[in-house]
This record gives C-alpha cells, sequence and structure tokens, in this order.
C-alpha cells in the first residue's frame, strides 16, 4: 500500500471549528468517514505525508473538486519504515528534519478566485462572521504550514483585541444587558444555514450527529430555541411525536410543581432549600431588568426548587440559578414577536400558557444540562476542584510563562477559576456570547463536562498578555475576577471554542499531559 | 503602592447578611441595592491609614452558602481579621454565629482578631436581633462588636479599621508572629525592602524592632 504511512492532518483554515486531527491511511477515506460535514463544509488545508507524487496529484484533484488545497510533505525516510515510530514533535537543541513542501494550490480555472472558493464553503461561516472576508491575507508559506489555525486565531484575538484596551481593567463590568441581542443577519449565509437546521428539523427521523455538528459552530436564532431542546434530549429526534412528547413533559412538570411546590404542607426537609432559592432569586443579575419582574422571580424559583428536590445529592447550590438564564431567555425570546425588546418587555403581557410552557421547557433543559456536571456540585464540589487541579495543569503545561507569572504573584487557581466552573462562565461573558457558546456546549452535550474544562483553559490564556502586565497579586485578581468581556460576540465564542478543542484534542485522552496525575 | 503592613482579611456569615456589600462599601464606597450571589471567594483591597502607618487589607469575601464550606475553609487559614457579619432583620443569621465561630476558631490561627457585625441597622423596623444581643454575644466570646449598614455607610469603616488597629496592637505587642505569612500579616516594602531575603536572625531583629 502506497499510503500506509500516510498521515492525513487536517487543519482548519480561518474557520473558528474545531480542529479534528485525522489519521488515515488513506486520506480519500476522509470522504467516506463518519463526520463527513467537517470534511466538506469547512474549508481545509490537508497535509499528507508520502512519497508517490502522482498518487497525489490525483488525490489532490479530488480535494480540489471540493474547494481544498492540498499539501504535500515529502519524507525521505518515511519508505515503508512504520516500524519505528515517528515523532514528529522538534527536540529541543536538535536540528528539527529538514521536510520538502509542495503545495498543490487549488486552482482548477483562471477564472476561479477565492471568491468562488468562499462562495463554495461560505455556508460553513457562523452567524455573525462576516468579518471572515478579511482572512484571505494569511499566507501558507513552506515554513509556517502547522501554525496556520495558530495564526488565524491570531489574527481573530488582535482585531477583536483592538477594543479591550479602551476599557480601565479594574472598571465593574455589567456583562447581562440583553437589549442587544444578535438578531440573525439578513443575508444568504445565515438563509442557507436556517434552511440547513430547517431541513434536519422536518425529518421524521431526524440523524442527531447531523444536528450536532451543524449546531456546534452556532445557531441562528430563529430555529435555536427548537434545536436547543432535541439536543437537550427534551424534545425526540422523531418529528412526528415532538409535540405530544412536549405536552406530556409539560404536564409532568405541572404535576410536580403542584406535589412539591404548591403544596400545602410542604416537605420541612425542603424547607431550607425553599427559604435559600426564595432569598436567592431576587438578587441574580442585577443588571438584567426582567429578572427584577416578580413573575419571572417566580418561574426561576419553581424551576430550581423542582430541580433541588428531585436533585437530593447535590440540591441546590448557589450559582446553577445562572445556568438557567440562557435556556430561559432562548425560550422567552422564541415567542416574542421580534419587535419586543427583551430589555424593556413586561412578562405579564405575554399569554401564560406561553409563560407555562417557557418555563416547564427551560426546567427541562436545564435538568438534562446538568445531568452530565452534578459531581460539581454535590459537597465537597470534587468534580470542581479536580477541574481545577486539571486547570492548573494544562496551563503549567502549554504555558509555563503565564503559570509561573501567577504562582510566583501568590495567585492560586482556585481563587479565579472556581466560580468559572461553578458558574459556567455566566458571571464572565456577556448574555448573549453565553447564549452562543450554549449551542456548542449543547451539541456536546455528552462530554461537555470536559470540554467546558478546555473553554475555562482558552478563557485564561487569551488574556495572557493583559495578566503578564499585571505585577501583583492585587493586581490580576482584580483582573481575574473582572475581565473586560463586555465587548465580546459571536466571533469571540467562536474562537474560544475552537482554541478549546484545540486543547480538548491535545489532552483529552492522553491522561499522562495531567502532571499530577502522573505521580 | 508603599505600605507598612498588609493584613489578610476573611469575611463569614451566612448568605445574604450583606457581606458583599459591606465589602463594596468599604473598597469602593457605594451600595448596590441588588448583589449577585458570591460564588466561592471574591476579592477586594483597600489602604488604610492606622497611626500614621500605611496598611494594605486584603480582604477575601466569601460565599454564606453551606455547599461552600469546603472552598471558603481554606480562606480561614492566612486570615489575620474576620468579619463575622449577621443580619439584624433575621434572626437565624444570628443564631448560626455560634457555628461560625466554632468552624473560624478551628480553622484559623489562634491570634486572629474576629469582629461581630449586625448588619442592616438602618432596617429598623425589621429588627429581629437588638444590639444588646449581639453585644452580650461577642462579649462571651472576646470579639469586638458593632453594627452596621453597607446601605448607609454607617460605621463601615469603622468596622474595617477598628480590626485592623486591633491586629496592629497585637503586632506591637508582639503576639503575632509577623515572620510567618500564614498568619495573614506581611510586612511592606518599605518596612523591608528584600523581606523575603532576610536571615531568621535579621527577621526577628524586623519582629522585635521594625514596628515599634
Amino acid at each position: 500500500m502506497k499510503y500506509e504511512t500516510a498521515q492525513l492532518t487536517e487543519c482548519n483554515m480561518g474557520h473558528p471549528r474545531r480542529y479534528v486531527k485525522h489519521t488515515t491511511t488513506n486520506p480519500l477515506s476522509l470522504f467516506s468517514y463518519g463526520r463527513k460535514s467537517d470534511v466538506t463544509c469547512a474549508p481545509l488545508l490537508l497535509v499528507v505525508k508520502s512519497l508517490d507524487f502522482i498518487s497525489l496529484k490525483f488525490q489532490a484533484n479530488v480535494f480540489h473538486s471540493r474547494g481544498m488545497d492540498l499539501l504535500v510533505e515529502d519524507h525521505d525516510d518515511s519508505k515503508g519504515a512504520s516500524f519505528w515510530k515517528k515523532n514528529n514533535k522538534a527536540v529541543p537543541g536538535r536540528p528539527s528534519p529538514r521536510k520538502e513542501l509542495k503545495v498543490i494550490p487549488y486552482n482548477p480555472s483562471p477564472s476561479t478566485s477565492f471568491q468562488d472558493f468562499q462562495q463554495s464553503i461560505n455556508d460553513a461561516w457562523d452567524p455573525g462572521d462576516d468579518e471572515f472576508c478579511n482572512i484571505s491575507n494569511v499566507k501558507i508559506s513552506k515554513k509556517s504550514f502547522p501554525n496556520v489555525s495558530d495564526d488565524v486565531i491570531n489574527i481573530h484575538k488582535y482585531k477583536s483585541g483592538d477594543s479591550k484596551t479602551t476599557h480601565p481593567p479594574h472598571q465593574r463590568k455589567e456583562v447581562c444587558k440583553i437589549g442587544d441581542f444578535s438578531y440573525d443577519k439578513d443575508n444568504h449565509v445565515i438563509k442557507n444555514k436556517i434552511k440547513k437546521f430547517q431541513a434536519i428539523l422536518k425529518d421524521d427521523y431526524l440523524d442527531l450527529g447531523d444536528l450536532q455538528n451543524l449546531s456546534w459552530p452556532g445557531i441562528p436564532f430563529s430555529v435555536k430555541a427548537d434545536v436547543w431542546r432535541i439536543l437537550s434530549g427534551y424534545a425526540p429526534t422523531c418529528s412526528k411525536t415532538r409535540e405530544k412528547a412536549l405536552n406530556e413533559k409539560r404536564k409532568e412538570y405541572w404535576g410536580y410543581v403542584k406535589e412539591y411546590y404548591e403544596t400545602e404542607n410542604r416537605d420541612d426537609s425542603y424547607q431550607g432549600t425553599y427559604r435559600q432559592i426564595h432569598i436567592d432569586i431576587p438578587r441574580m443579575s442585577p443588571t438584567i431588568p426582567l429578572f427584577r419582574q416578580k413573575i419571572v422571580q417566580n418561574m426561576f424559583e419553581r424551576i430550581l426548587f423542582i430541580w433541588s428536590v428531585r436533585h437530593p445529592a447535590s440540591g441546590y447550590v448557589q450559582g446553577i440559578n445562572d445556568l438557567v438564564t440562557p435556556f430561559f431567555i432562548v425560550f422567552l425570546h422564541q415567542v416574542l414577536e421580534s419587535e419586543y425588546d427583551l430589555g424593556t418587555l413586561d412578562i405579564e403581557t405575554l399569554d401564560p400558557i406561553k409563560r407555562d410552557q417557557i418555563e416547564a421547557d427551560s426546567h427541562w433543559c436545564f435538568c438534562r444540562f446538568l445531568s452530565g456536571i452534578q459531581d460539581n456540585y454535590i459537597f465537597p464540589q470534587l468534580g470542581i476542584q479536580l477541574k481545577i487541579s486539571d486547570l492548573r495543569d494544562i496551563i503549567k503545561r502549554i504555558d509555563e510563562p503565564l503559570h509561573r507569572h501567577l504562582q510566583d504573584n501568590g495567585v492560586e487557581y482556585l481563587q479565579f477559576s472556581f466560580r468559572w466552573m461553578n458558574n459556567l462562565l455566566t458571571r464572565e461573558l456577556p448574555l448573549r456570547c453565553l447564549i452562543r457558546l450554549w449551542d456548542t456546549y449543547l451539541a456536546e452535550l455528552d462530554s461537555f463536562a470536559s470540554f467546558q474544562l478546555y473553554v475555562c483553559a482558552a478563557f485564561l490564556l487569551h488574556w495572557k498578555q493583559e495578566l503578564m502586565l499585571e505585577k501583583d497579586f492585587q493586581g490580576l485578581m482584580l483582573m481575574l475576577q473582572n475581565l473586560p468581556t463586555q465587548d465580546w460576540n459571536d466571533s469571540h465564542i467562536n474562537i474560544l471554542v475552537a482554541e478549546a478543542y484545540r486543547l480538548k484534542c491535545a489532552f483529552a485522552g492522553a491522561p499522562n499531559h495531567f502532571q499530577s496525575k502522573r505521580s | 503602592m508603599s505600605y507598612a503592613y498588609m493584613f489578610k482579611y476573611i469575611i463569614i456569615g451566612d448568605t445574604g447578611v450583606g457581606k458583599s456589600c459591606l465589602l463594596l462599601q468599604f473598597t469602593d464606597k457605594r451600595f448596590q441595592p441588588v448583589h449577585d450571589l458570591t460564588i466561592g471567594v471574591e476579592f477586594g483591597a483597600r489602604l488604610v491609614d492606622i497611626e500614621d502607618k500605611q496598611i494594605k487589607l486584603q480582604i477575601w469575601d466569601t460565599a454564606g452558602q453551606e455547599a461552600f464550606r469546603s472552598i471558603t475553609r481554606s480562606y480561614y487559614r492566612g486570615a489575620a481579621g474576620a468579619l463575622l457579619v449577621y443580619d439584624i432583620t433575621r434572626r437565624e443569621t444570628f443564631n448560626h454565629l455560634t457555628t461560625w465561630l466554632d468552624d473560624a476558631r478551628q480553622h484559623s490561627s489562634s491570634n486572629m482578631v474576629i469582629i461581630l457585625i449586625g448588619n442592616k441597622n438602618d432596617l429598623v423596623s425589621r429588627r429581629e436581633v437588638n444590639a444588646e444581643e449581639g453585644e452580650a454575644f461577642a462579649r462571651e466570646h472576646g470579639l469586638i462588636f458593632m453594627e452596621t449598614s453597607a446601605k448607609t455607610a454607617s460605621n463601615v469603616e469603622e468596622a474595617f479599621i477598628n480590626t485592623a488597629k486591633e491586629i496592629y496592637g497585637k503586632i506591637r505587642e508582639g503576639v503575632f508572629d509577623i515572620s510567618n505569612e500564614a498568619n495573614g500579616i506581611k510586612l511592606g516594602v518599605q518596612q523591608s525592602p528584600s523581606a523575603n531575603s532576610l536571615s531568621p536572625t535579621t527577621k526577628s531583629f524586623y519582629q522585635n524592632t521594625g514596628c515599634c
């Protein structure tokens, strides 16, 4: 076999989506590989190691027909030498092996421009990602091809970094403005994406994998609520039974409310939980006027109380109230006419039947969402403590200077990242960004507990530059508990989850990378 | 900013008694009527003058909910002062003081200065705990006592500063071992430019003479 030693690496050029590292004996097999959409939708840079240039030329045509560049790396020593495991990493002090690179560009006809290329893959862009038109200035040089994805990420960071400097670092911020939702922009990219979602949603038996793949990079608002219900395992994948099943579950929720919440003589053991929730809800999200309305507070109170009595292992822990908010807002948003402003909405004007649906749906989705991370909230919160220790190991391993800087100034990871983990960054990000982040979390639902760790790591690394400028404990702590994310939008989250995915690929399933577990 | 000493504080007490509002009033001189729940711990800092010396206060504001106790307990160690807060309008927050005090004494250095604070004393009409009860509890357990209002700022400065004075007094008496940072006290830069590199003998020299 010519391609026995061929390694195919898929770099996600310019697209802040997942990076899929794929090793195969036959690059073409990628097209029949399960995650087809990763290969066919995203703009890709494929790197193949092989000797047989003619075969590669043929393969290149296949890739070109899908609008991709193919990068070929000639390896003199790869001739059947698969016996020894190759270590492609650079070894300090040793000259890196010389590699000849030949780029077979995607250029089928002179009339085909980058715009055509972009056109062919434009359905892969995310909502609100218009600035991608500007990334075509990324040059793929012989030297830097492995770093292309990094470059793209850096370009985005740099661009988004401009606005950061305008805010004094320690100013207390108000991250929870909700009047400024990014409604779906009226352009053909979004329209195409919405069509794709609608097509999947209409399927009699929809493919959850397809829906997850499509949702991972962000879900347009017009279909978000429906997709969230399915991704969270609340609504069935079968479209025919969906409405019926939802109504059953809604009824079930209101049954619980009657049984546990509205009862005259509430069980004594629940009384403490009730009191705690009752004094907490009026205090939550001070910057969101909607949450000052009594009806909304009562809805949250019921959702949290029912969840707590049905999950006695952890019970109600402060912070999980924030995790209801994205669901609540998305489901509320769905039933509102578009001219309503969530910032000034009077919930009393809303049809009570719709209100009840929003409440029940929020409860069930929240319930399913939390099921993967319940160990975070069971005393003594070992789930979080473990993740904090992992976060420390990740940073120590991939960014020693930052780790040392924190350590030298006496900053412990527990001091700032506990809240990140306990509240899943709800306190650190504006609501609109959280809702975008939830798209990815819900698309990853089965493994988002661990994915969240990498999101936190990527989040910390994002602020490295600013953190390195802080010269003492106080400066670092005040910055870390008040990171200036007010101006963040979807594209920041896209980068964050892309970075997180890269970290996950490097660390997940490689337990030795976590130093503390080695000993 | 140079300072003579740095004292570490911890603020403890039941959830919703106004711990974060006290801190915000002290560090930012403002009151936020709706303050979001504190998750784990939050940090604040301010410089104060005690007997013409600049003292930096580094304050850990802790979450009051029982669920976070495993996290917040680790902050007792390394604190020189503790503000134990209850809400004068909710008797149960006063009833829990003994538990809080036991917890604090068990996990902190024995010299930690504790001040008992009855907060929200602007809400006179809803008062459930008399000032005398607070005073009696404080006397019985050897604590400083004050009633405050984070809303009107009444006694907030005083609460933090009186605690600092008490700690400072203890340093002068030689009660605190300031070479051990686990006690929540650190010598400032102007006092000892290279405190970390001092030999044990020099350190004890500072301890005995540096602050008097």
